[in-house]
């Protein structure tokens, strides 16, 4: 189904760019400080502990890769949704959105599977300081990706309303913007805590 | 953008991150592994913002407010690394 053209366009700023995506944008920044902090942390206990204890064997780089892989399948189907939405198609940016919060939901629920079985393990946050960092970066970035979904599933409720094709579509690009923003976070932390 | 070009990203994110583990199994020095594979990430994510993010269609203001903080990260990190000794004693 498509929607006929917008009637009541998205609010532009002086700088010519829509007030909620610009809003978005600086909001990602200060989340970038705030990974940054994380990350720099992490960067700063490894290089000062020459005996970095590692996962010892405890992490399994296969399913690392498989959850990085459906982290990313996960950002094509929210950018297929953003595009089918600026076509003003809601079948495929209803589609694509539920994609994306399925796929979403798999990395959290493989996430969780990992985190039992490191519990299962007598594997903890404070075990060592690796685990502690393990911990503290995953779970903060599993937090992430929850609203994400969250996010995406409140505008995926609205997409039913035509009032949401002549006034709000935009949220699709909006919610889009978070998701892809902690698809990069992912890109860093995944080699940091699996492979390096 | 059409929907054949956002998969041909995918691609690519698969493919630089694939290469990346593989790279990481070789009996490569350390220092070069973690050099490579934090400039293939750093790739993907350049991938993502431009195209999936549309950086690369958008303003270039909306360009400049995303890259603010990565100086403003290697000023945190390399701060924090001064700190080194500190932590080491």
């Amino acid at each position: 189904m498509t929607h006929p053209a917008t009637t009541s366009a998205p609010a532009v700023g002086r700088l010519g760019i829509e007030s909620g995506k610009l809003g978005m944008w600086v909001f990602l920044a200060s989340e970038v400080m705030f990974f940054a902090g994380l990350l720099s942390a992490y960067i700063v206990l490894r290089v000062a502990h020459p005996a970095w204890p590692g996962s010892g064997g405890h992490l399994s780089v296969p399913i690392g890769t498989a959850n990085t892989l459906i982290l990313i399948c996960s950002s094509m189907t929210m950018a297929l949704s953003v595009g089918a939405a600026a076509q003003r198609d809601a079948g495929r940016t209803r589609l694509f959105l539920i994609l994306t919060i399925l796929l979403g939901l798999t990395f959290l629920g493989v996430k969780g599977f990992e985190y039992e079985a490191k519990f299962h393990h007598g594997i903890g946050p404070s075990t060592n300081i690796f685990w502690s960092c393990y911990f503290t970066l995953t779970a903060l970035h599993g937090f992430h990706v929850l609203i994400g979904a969250l996010a995406n599933l409140w505008v995926l409720a609205q997409t039913g309303n035509p009032r949401f094709w002549s006034e709000k579509s935009q949220l699709v690009e909006l919610s889009g913007l978070y998701w892809h923003f902690v698809d990069i976070v992912w890109i860093f932390l995944f080699p940091l805590i699996y492979l390096l | 953008m059409t929907p054949g070009r956002y998969v041909w990203i995918w691609v690519w994110l698969a493919g630089l991150m694939l290469l990346g583990v593989l790279l990481s199994r070789l009996p490569i020095p350390h220092r070069t592994v973690v050099l490579v594979v934090l400039g293939l990430s750093a790739i993907k994510a350049l991938l993502v913002a431009a195209y999936y993010m549309h950086l690369k269609f958008d303003a270039r203001f909306l360009t400049l407010v995303a890259v603010i903080p990565i100086p403003l990260c290697l000023i945190l990190a390399i701060a924090l690394l001064l700190d080194k000794p500190f932590l080491l004693r």
